[in-house]
């Protein structure tokens, strides 16, 4: 593994020699960084300062495999001089796997900053770093947000090693390469790229590998700070990579061909192409019968245009295109609209906001008062709203249904896109009627028709593979006939990136 | 390019019907204003044509009738549209117009002309001539508090072809036969003055009358029951009918529920259109029995088919007479002829005005009795006790 930086030049001088008064003044005003002197061997005068930054480091794991060894007299007594010293830790005479002798500032400071100890020889202007991190960490457990019934249950943790291990299990296999980068000019994170060498397609993991290299953000803290930077087209409201908090869907997409990305400090891991109709999928579409989960698929499909069209369509419908709603259905709508007295725009525009309010305030607040909130909110709005004549009954049903089609959504993300354009095709459908809905829904395929996620057509296999992999989009295949990934997914001149 | 694109988007927004303020007309209609109308009537007046228009406010408002004479079908209407209240008429959702006997035989064509150029309306509305009286008359005499009149109509339309008295044609049809035959079928309707059945319909009942034969600026003649029967047969609108069939000593109630007609033009080897060949198959089930009979009979049963056969037979040579008559044909003979043999039908020699008036039909009706319900141990009642026709009846069942 290589460690490559995206950052610019680090606070601390990064070529600056390594001395004591160095590394305290760089740590200054750091209540958690400690120091002390060591007598190296018990042997008077011939001293050493240990530094560690508390809380990242294993203060067992300190005093035991580095303080320990390092005073005994025996073991240390019988050397001439602090090079013998270096050269014995170096040596493995303290039990830490891992030791790296530093002369720069830059690279010490980086080693303290991920749970390294380092033991600074000022005259020799030398440190050597032992890795003691410490194992306060989360530990696996079942994926919260992509629930599952019949599949793994382990989902990706905020320390990135975790995650990574939780991948190498799942997918063992030496071409498995995990690249790692530090992001962020300021925070310092790290980051791995995760593919599989002769099998992903090389344009894709080297477009993947640019712009993780080209990623200039003060900390990359935040799932966005990633997801902004690596993606064709930040402006765009719908998703272009994957997210997921479970690495088993991690590791199907890495077999389909898709590079990874995990970021320390990040439960999640971010998968490169995403396209249209991946977000459609879910992982227990893998564990369940295909023909089950192929109807669901096209469930997903329909949800789609239920959230997306049901209130503009009923808000042209209603305001211009009266002739063609049911006759029953039209005679109960002017009955129910006789006592309402805001007109049909106005009723779908706050429907909207209220069920957004809603939404909003049932996820903010803490667990149990959000549901109560949100059965509140849905019987005020729903029962007495109507009750009230201040909405018609109809309208409560047309913004529900449309809401519930997108909880459907697997990707939160995509559902928040649908969200924003639901909004934007109700207003142009209250300006323009149907043809404002016509209107909206081809600005909204020439959207989504132009976006390409590294290279791949965002519409694939719908637009860009002459409609040949439709299927593939659609119907989840049989395990046993499953051979084919999507075509811009291969490596080989078939199924070249265009980047 | 952009630009472009802008402008073209542009000027079609100012086309369309959305919109009022950016487009050049607009159809925005306020839901809560709307008066829905089901139902129209045309009749004829002194001065014109008198229009009314049925429609509610709403699934629970009474249904309200307007009405207003005019010159012309469509000045009559345009004033109703503008509505006591200051509601609009929308007339987008017209199930039925009902045109009296007299406006029928005189502005059919005007009617149909109405229909087919005014957007709003639809092609689909079912058409009726109304016998013996006006249509204004009829709709508010059918018409109760709670029951609008479309509703009884509707329920008219649905029922018809179920018992084989008619089929509503809808204007688009009507027009087509018109354009192409020159003719067309019209389901007629008659008021009947009867006792209230139910407290919320009107005291007149809607009865179906048969089918008028109909041309453009007149009226052809009406059919008669057996006629309107044969027709519907032939026409493939039929869908089921119940039958009484007397054999031996009981009346068989018989529905019949499946009819395939085929028609088929004859050629000679010269490619003279010779004669049509016009088969129909029947399948129908024992409803009730009057009498007993012992339908596990071969013989019997061939019998109950015969007496069927020759029934629905004679409705069809009774049509195809009819048709002879008048010298017009509404059942569209030539149509289903062309659809079958398009091309003879191009090569033949002869125009199809000249010959199909003697033009030989000859009619097969092969029926099937599907369904008796034969029951040899029959449930406790009259006429089973010992020694009774019933008891013998089941008795020789057992024994054979």
């Amino acid at each position: 593994m290589r460690r490559e930086t995206s950052s610019a030049a680090p606070q601390v001088g990064e070529s600056s020699p390594v001395t004591v008064a160095a590394v305290e003044k760089v740590f200054e005003s750091c209540y958690d960084f400690e120091s002390r002197e060591l007598l190296i061997g018990g042997v008077p005068g011939r001293t050493a300062r240990l530094c560690f930054i508390d809380g990242l480091v294993s203060g067992s794991d300190v005093a035991e495999q580095v303080i320990k060894p390092l005073t005994d007299p025996e073991r240390f007594g019988g050397c001439r001089g602090a090079g013998d010293v270096i050269a014995m830790l170096l040596g493995g005479s303290v039990y830490v796997y891992t030791a790296k002798s530093r002369t720069q500032l830059g690279d010490l400071a980086g080693d303290l900053l991920n749970g390294f100890c380092a033991l600074i020889f000022d005259a020799e202007r030398t440190a050597v770093t032992f890795e003691v991190k410490s194992q306060q960490r989360r530990s696996v457990e079942a994926p919260k947000e992509e629930k599952v019934v019949k599949g793994a249950k382990d989902a990706f943790v905020e320390t990135m090693k975790i995650n990574t291990t939780l991948v190498r299990r799942k997918l063992r296999n030496p071409h498995l390469k995990i690249k790692e980068y530090s992001l962020g000019t300021r925070a310092d994170t790290a980051a791995t790229l995760i593919y599989i060498e002769g099998f992903t397609n090389e344009g894709i993991v080297a477009e993947a590998e640019r712009r993780l290299s080209n990623i200039n953000v003060e900390g990359a803290l935040t799932s966005a700070a990633i997801e902004e930077n690596i993606v064709d087209n930040p402006r765009s409201p719908f998703p272009q990579v994957i997210t997921t908090e479970r690495s088993d869907k991690f590791c199907m997409n890495i077999l389909e061909g898709r590079v990874g990305i995990l970021v320390d400090g990040l439960p999640l891991g971010f998968l490169a192409p995403g396209t249209f109709s991946q977000f459609m999928k879910v992982p227990e579409d893998h564990s369940g019968h295909f023909i089950v989960a192929s109807c669901l698929t096209l469930l997903r499909y329909l949800a789609v245009a239920l959230t997306l069209l049901a209130p503009a369509f009923y808000v042209a419908v209603a305001m211009y295109h009266q002739e063609m709603i049911p006759t029953r259905l039209m005679q109960s709508m002017i009955e129910a609209k006789q006592q309402v007295p805001f007109p049909t725009a106005a009723e779908a525009i706050m429907m909207l906001l209220a069920f957004e309010l809603l939404q909003e305030a049932g996820i903010r607040l803490p667990s149990p008062i959000g549901e109560t909130v949100s059965i509140i909110g849905a019987l005020i709005v729903g029962q007495s709203a109507v009750e009230a004549s201040v909405v018609s009954p109809v309208v409560v049903v047309v913004i529900a249904l449309a809401g519930i089609a997108g909880y459907t959504m697997p990707n939160l993300d995509m559902g928040s896109a649908l969200r924003l354009c639901r909004f934007l095709l109700v207003l142009a459908a209250i300006a323009l009627g149907m043809f404002g809905v016509a209107l909206g829904c081809a600005l909204l395929v020439y959207h989504l028709s132009s976006l390409e996620s590294y290279g791949v057509p965002y519409m694939s296999p719908f637009a860009g593979s002459e409609g040949r992999h439709v299927s593939r989009a659609l119907f989840r295949h049989s395990m046993t006939d499953k051979k084919d990934r999507e075509p811009e997914l291969k490596t080989g001149s078939g199924g070249e990136a265009k980047l | 390019m952009k630009r472009a694109v802008f402008l073209s988007l542009a000027v079609c927004l100012a086309l369309t019907g959305c919109s009022s303020g950016l487009t050049i007309f607009s159809n925005y209609r306020r839901l809560e204003m709307i008066e829905l109308v089901r139902t129209v009537t045309v009749d004829t007046a002194e001065d014109g044509v008198n229009v009314s228009i049925c429609g509610t406010a709403g699934e629970k408002q009474e249904a309200r009738m307007y009405q207003n004479t005019g010159p012309s079908i469509g000045v009559a209407m345009n004033e109703l549209t503008l509505m006591p209240l200051g509601r609009q008429a929308i007339l987008s959702h017209t199930e039925s117009m009902l045109i009296g006997e007299d406006a029928a035989k005189t502005r059919l064509d005007e009617v149909l002309d109405y229909v087919e150029r005014f957007s709003e309306m639809r092609l689909d509305t079912g058409l009726f001539i109304v016998r013996d009286g006006t249509a204004l008359d009829l709709v508010s005499g059918v018409a109760g508090k709670e029951t609008p009149a479309a509703d009884v109509v509707a329920g008219l339309t649905e029922s018809l072809p179920k018992v084989g008295e008619g089929y509503v044609f809808s204007c688009r049809e009507i027009a087509a036969s018109l354009s192409e035959n020159g003719c067309a079928l019209i389901q007629c309707v008659r008021g009947e003055k009867e006792e209230k059945l139910f407290e919320n319909r009107g005291d007149m009942n809607i009865k179906p009358a048969g089918f008028a034969v109909m041309l453009p600026d007149s009226t052809a003649g009406y059919l008669t029951e057996e006629e309107t029967l044969g027709a519907m047969l032939i026409l493939g609108k039929y869908e089921s009918h119940n039958l009484d069939v007397p054999v031996e000593d009981a009346v068989l109630t018989v529905s019949v529920d499946l009819v395939k007609p085929k028609i088929r033009p004859v050629f000679s080897d010269s490619g003279e259109l010779e004669r049509i060949r016009l088969e129909l198959e029947l399948q129908s089930n024992l409803v009730s029995m009057d009498g007993l009979a012992d339908l596990r009979d071969e013989k019997l049963r061939r019998k109950v088919e015969e007496k069927l056969s020759e029934l629905m037979g004679g409705a069809l040579e009774k049509v195809l007479e009819r048709e002879r008559t008048l010298g017009l044909d509404f059942l569209d003979l030539e149509g289903i002829c062309e659809r079958r043999e398009p091309i003879k039908m191009e090569d033949m020699p002869q125009r199809w005005e000249d010959i199909f008036t003697a033009l030989p039909v000859d009619v097969s009706v092969k029926s099937v009795l599907m369904r008796t319900y034969d029951i040899i141990d029959p449930p406790e009642i009259s006429g089973k006790e010992e020694g009774s026709p019933w008891e013998k009846l089941t008795e020789s069942l057992r024994g054979s």
